[in-house]
């Protein structure tokens, strides 16, 4: 039994996943049925499961890892999921989005999510990107009727597809040098070289596929097209989903497979990355200047994230990693909360996510106009939120190993990224209001949005716990 | 505790003030929640008193002190104390929130709740900000305290109040962010030193940093607090945020949050850098004395009451800047006099023109002219608050400028030379300004019908004017509890550089930079000579009555 332990937050997962398929097949037509509620008691349950498992270090089937790293990762990711599943149930019956399909697909993605972050062998992170990936697709075209849903999905599907062949080409390199697809073993052969003597070609070549095919998961440019579509044509509730979800997951690969089997290398992937980071940063915030279609804000704002979170696996140390994790939850609650409430605001008839929408917000929803402020905050950084925690925690780590310019260029942009998220708060607040019907805010909505905003506030006051588990969590593998 | 107490009692009643007002707009609970704000900043105020009466005027280091750790793998702590730098700056804080609420009492009508909630939060982070002694908690205040501010210019403000807010907002958050890094880059020095972390004051002022970065990292920190100042050429978010702020956010923006910059630099930038900040001072100085003549030459010409005093606050901040870059016991006290009296007067300055902007809906000069014959007990404030501005002997501003130009003269002659004219152009620009708005006949018929003050403004009045004369005439209650601390301070700053010039005279890369800490020793030389008696000016400034 115990070694199948690893596997016990994902197979809770994946059983909740099915059980929503077969919910929703033996619905009756027009019937109400709260499926939702089966992904609560499956992320609850998997949460629970990664609580116990802490510190067990349990291995299965040689390829799944659940230690610490992953079962943090595994947390986020459940909080991920009962965030969004708490907004879900009313948004996804005005947009007439099938709900059993809906769950099924967030569940099964969290799946893949989970077993990306626990695997230890290359071609498993491959299959569980193409788990994730599939249902992900299909999440962002799931509106049928939508003309730029199904644009979005198909365009997300086509880079998405090249990406993972980048990956996978990548991983073939790394097979090909050390004879196996397993991470340690790759570390080991990487390492056996003789110090002083430059990498092998073939080497070099992994490490770059593999960093392309990860830059495109993370959103990282120039491999970020695909992320301002993706996220304006899905629904928005997808969007928040996948901003948080599928970005979580793939920098949890992303940091196993660059900081422990690639560490070796680290004196040629280090500039490369800095480069990336450092032009992430910039066109992120400053693209997301001139937007005014509030999801595509967003977007960008997840892009120069993406920037900043990268500086955590740059710098590489133990308060890099660290950083690396407490950011991922920082911004999960954050982002999680900030697209949710744009999602709330849609109607049947028209999704109000343009910028112009926000307009008198704050007459109409004082509360929602509060939150919303507040998670932009925490977005731009601004104590005492998560998000200056965050932000100041990965720029200690950068400026620890001596990155000024990255750490210089991270708060620099992230001024910048104030001005758009402000534009926001100015149409809230400052502008008079549009008559633009605002629909009721469900109970359970409000719950998640409740949720979240504690989040940001105990992230940001009393952060120690969590940087603790954070630190304890990179402790056990790098 | 009382530290803590004072610092989020406002908090406290903003969250009070938040839950009072009912959800939504509630009209009916408009006089319910400004009585509610008024009364948690009344009890904020007199816990400030307590805290100047408990204060122990001989001591030099930090009292009341807290220390709770909070981050402990960073070495972050909640450490919070008080000295005599920064006792009276709480003080003052303390002062003008009530009055600031009491000034937008009637001309603000939408979102009362709000506007509450985000005065008195806006109190919070800028009581935090004085008493912060970690880095860390230091920060995350001054960082805050840019979001009320930005909200209370920006829903409150005048017509282009969204362009004013947000231009605030960025301007001196693009300063600070800067500093964010040095802070963090000293905290990682600290540890390279000693193998943990720490971000308190006490701990970093220990470090010896190498020449590069202790100069880059004064440059960061001292950019984030001349930008908030605002120096000569930073200033220019100033008039913008001024001119469209409430009359309540000019109060506090001008009377509290300015004052935030000086004392950063005495508190943080100067100590924790000496020999960069001894490097940088005449360069410092040189663009407050430009910032002097021009924040005076720029006011003469406006034809905006409000714009007018905003520029007199670059100014008068000039004078700060020049007395901090002195270095020496009378500049440094009378820099932080200054900061005193331009909250008291300048605040008063910003109640004033609020009067007027109530009563006409207008703040061109032009639009007024002989309110003495209308209203001759408003012109009566009017002009005490004006004396006590241009720095009449008597009043409070003679006292601060004098001490400025007294320690600037030790320093440099030529720098107390030039900002001296200033006192001058003071003078001119304000009683020029004075005589237009209150002398000669009523030109404009809708002036005729004035009200004189009405009791509300009376209380706004009488405690801005009674504490201006109090600090005129008897200054020394301020000024020696102050003194410990800035003899500390200076030696703190002038000593290490003192040293630092026969010990590793040849390690500085720079030529200029030699022959600069030379200089500086010399300075130190004389400057301690008169410190010795340095209560002898402020007896001159009473004798001079």
């Amino acid at each position: 039994m115990s070694n199948y332990a690893a596997l016990i937050p994902i197979a809770i997962v994946a059983l909740s996943a099915i059980a929503a398929m077969l919910a929703e097949a033996f619905r009756q037509r027009d019937e109400r049925m709260p499926i939702y509620g089966l992904g609560l008691i499956g992320l609850g349950g998997a949460a629970i499961a990664s609580g116990v498992l802490w510190n067990s270090d349990a291995k299965s089937l040689e390829v799944i890892r659940s230690d610490n790293f992953a079962l943090f990762i595994n947390i986020v990711l459940c909080i991920v999921g009962i965030l969004t599943m708490l907004m879900s149930n009313d948004v996804i019956e005005r947009e007439q989005i099938p709900s059993g399909e809906y769950y099924a697909l967030t569940l099964f993605a969290i799946c893949g999510m989970m077993m990306m972050a626990a695997a230890t062998d290359l071609l498993v992170i491959f299959v569980a990107l193409e788990v994730l990936s599939l249902a992900v697709y299909v999440l962002t075209g799931i509106r049928r009727q939508s003309a730029a849903g199904a644009e979005a999905a198909f365009k997300y599907f086509l880079l998405g597809g090249f990406s993972s062949a980048f990956f996978l080409y990548g991983v073939a390199f790394a097979y090909a040098l050390s004879g196996s697809t397993r991470i340690e073993a790759i570390g080991t052969a990487l390492s056996a070289q003789p110090a002083g003597t430059p990498p092998s070609t073939i080497a070099l070549l992994a490490v770059g596929l593999m960093a392309v095919g990860f830059a495109f998961k993370v959103s990282a440019v120039p491999f970020h097209m695909w992320t301002p579509d993706a996220y304006e044509g899905a629904p928005t509730i997808v969007t928040a989903f996948m901003s948080t979800g599928v970005k979580a997951a793939a920098f949890a690969a992303f940091a196993r497979v660059f900081l422990s089997p690639l560490e070796p290398l680290q004196a040629h992937w280090i500039p490369v990355l800095s480069v990336i980071a450092a032009v992430t940063m910039i066109v992120g915030t400053v693209v997301g200047v001139v937007q005014t279609n509030v999801k595509r804000m967003l977007a960008y704002s997840s892009i120069a994230h993406a920037g900043y979170l990268l500086l955590g696996i740059i710098s590489a140390n133990r308060d890099g990693k660290a950083s690396l994790l407490f950011y991922l939850l920082a911004y999960a609650v954050t982002n999680i909360g900030a697209l949710g409430i744009v999602a709330l605001l849609g109607t049947a008839q028209e999704q109000h996510d343009e910028l112009r929408d926000f307009a008198g917000l704050w007459r109409s929803r004082p509360a929602l106009a509060g939150l919303m402020t507040i998670f932009l905050l925490s977005l731009g950084g601004i104590p005492p939120t998560a998000g200056f925690i965050g932000k100041w925690y990965i720029f200690s780590a950068a400026v620890q190993e001596g990155h000024y310019w990255l750490a210089i260029i991270g708060v620099l942009t992230s001024v910048i990224s104030v001005f758009f998220y402000l534009r926001i708060v100015v149409m809230m607040y400052m502008t008079e209001g549009s008559e633009i019907p605002r629909p009721r805010v469900p109970a359970a909505a409000m719950a998640a949005l409740a949720l979240a905003v504690a989040a940001v506030f105990y992230l940001g006051i009393l952060p120690t716990r969590v940087i603790d588990l954070a630190l304890n969590s990179i402790s056990t593998i790098f | 505790m009382i530290l803590s107490l004072i610092v989020f009692l406002p908090l406290a009643g903003a969250l009070l003030v938040l839950f009072a007002g009912g959800s939504g707009d509630r009209p009916d609970r408009e006089g319910l929640v400004k009585t509610l704000a008024l009364v948690v900043s009344l009890v904020t105020f007199a816990a400030t008193l307590v805290l100047w009466w408990m204060f122990d005027p001989t001591n030099a280091d930090y009292q009341f002190v807290e220390r709770h750790a909070w981050m402990p793998m960073f070495g972050i702590q909640y450490f919070v104390g008080v000295d005599g730098i920064s006792l009276f700056l709480i003080v003052l804080t303390g002062f003008l929130t009530p009055l600031a609420l009491l000034s937008s009492w009637d001309s603000v009508h939408k979102g009362v709740k709000m506007f509450a909630f985000f005065m008195l939060a806006l109190e919070s982070s800028m009581l935090g900000v004085f008493v912060a002694i970690d880095l860390f908690l230091f920060y995350m205040f001054w960082d805050f305290v840019l979001i009320p501010m930005y909200f209370l210019i920006g829903i409150w403000g005048y017509d282009r109040r969204v362009y004013a807010a947000v231009k605030f907002i960025l301007y001196t958050m693009a300063g600070s962010v800067l500093m964010l890094i040095a802070i963090i880059g000293l905290a990682w020095a600290y540890d390279a030193m000693t193998g943990a972390p720490s971000f308190s004051l006490i701990d970093l002022q220990k470090l010896t940093l190498s020449w590069p970065m202790e100069r880059w990292f004064f440059l960061a920190f001292a950019l984030a607090f001349l930008i908030k100042v605002p120096l000569f050429p930073f200033h220019t978010w100033l008039p913008d945020a001024h001119v469209e702020a409430p009359t309540a956010g000019s109060v506090i923006l001008a009377g509290v949050m300015l004052k935030m910059g000086t004392y950063g630099l005495v508190r943080f930038a100067f100590p924790l850098f000496p020999s960069a900040a001894m490097h940088y001072a005449p360069w410092i100085a040189a663009f407050a004395v430009i910032g002097i003549i021009y924040g005076a030459l720029v006011a003469m010409v406006q034809p905006d009451l409000k714009k007018l005093v905003a520029y007199s606050s670059v100014s008068h901040l000039g004078f700060v800047v020049l007395g901090l870059c002195a270095m020496n016991a009378q500049g440094l006290q009378g820099s932080i006099y200054q900061m005193l009296n331009h909250g008291v007067s300048t605040g008063g300055l910003f109640m004033i023109v609020g009067m007027l902007s109530d009563r006409r809906h207008t703040r061109l000069i032009s639009e007024f002219g002989g309110l003495k014959a209308v209203m001759p007990r408003f012109v009566a404030a009017f002009l005490l608050v004006t004396l006590s501005s241009i720095a009449l002997p008597g009043m409070n501003g003679f006292v601060g400028e004098f001490l400025i130009l007294l320690g600037g003269f030790l320093w440099s002659p030529k720098f107390a030379a030039i900002a001296a004219t200033g006192v001058i152009l003071s003078a001119v620009y304000m009683l020029w300004m004075f005589q237009r708005v209150n002398y000669g006949e009523v030109t404009n018929s809708k002036n005729t019908s004035l009200p004189d003050l009405l009791p509300r403004e009376w209380a706004l009045m009488v405690p801005t004017i009674a504490i201006a004369i109090l600090m005129g005439v008897v200054p020394n209650v301020f000024l020696r509890p102050m003194e410990p601390a800035v003899k500390k301070t200076i030696e703190r700053v002038t000593g290490r550089s003192f040293a630092t010039a026969h010990a590793a005279p040849a390690s500085r890369p720079l030529a200029s930079g030699q022959k600069q800490v030379a200089t500086t020793a010399q300075e130190t030389a004389t400057g301690r000579q008169p410190r010795a008696n340095s209560q002898q000016p402020t007896a001159k400034a009473n004798s001079h009555e």
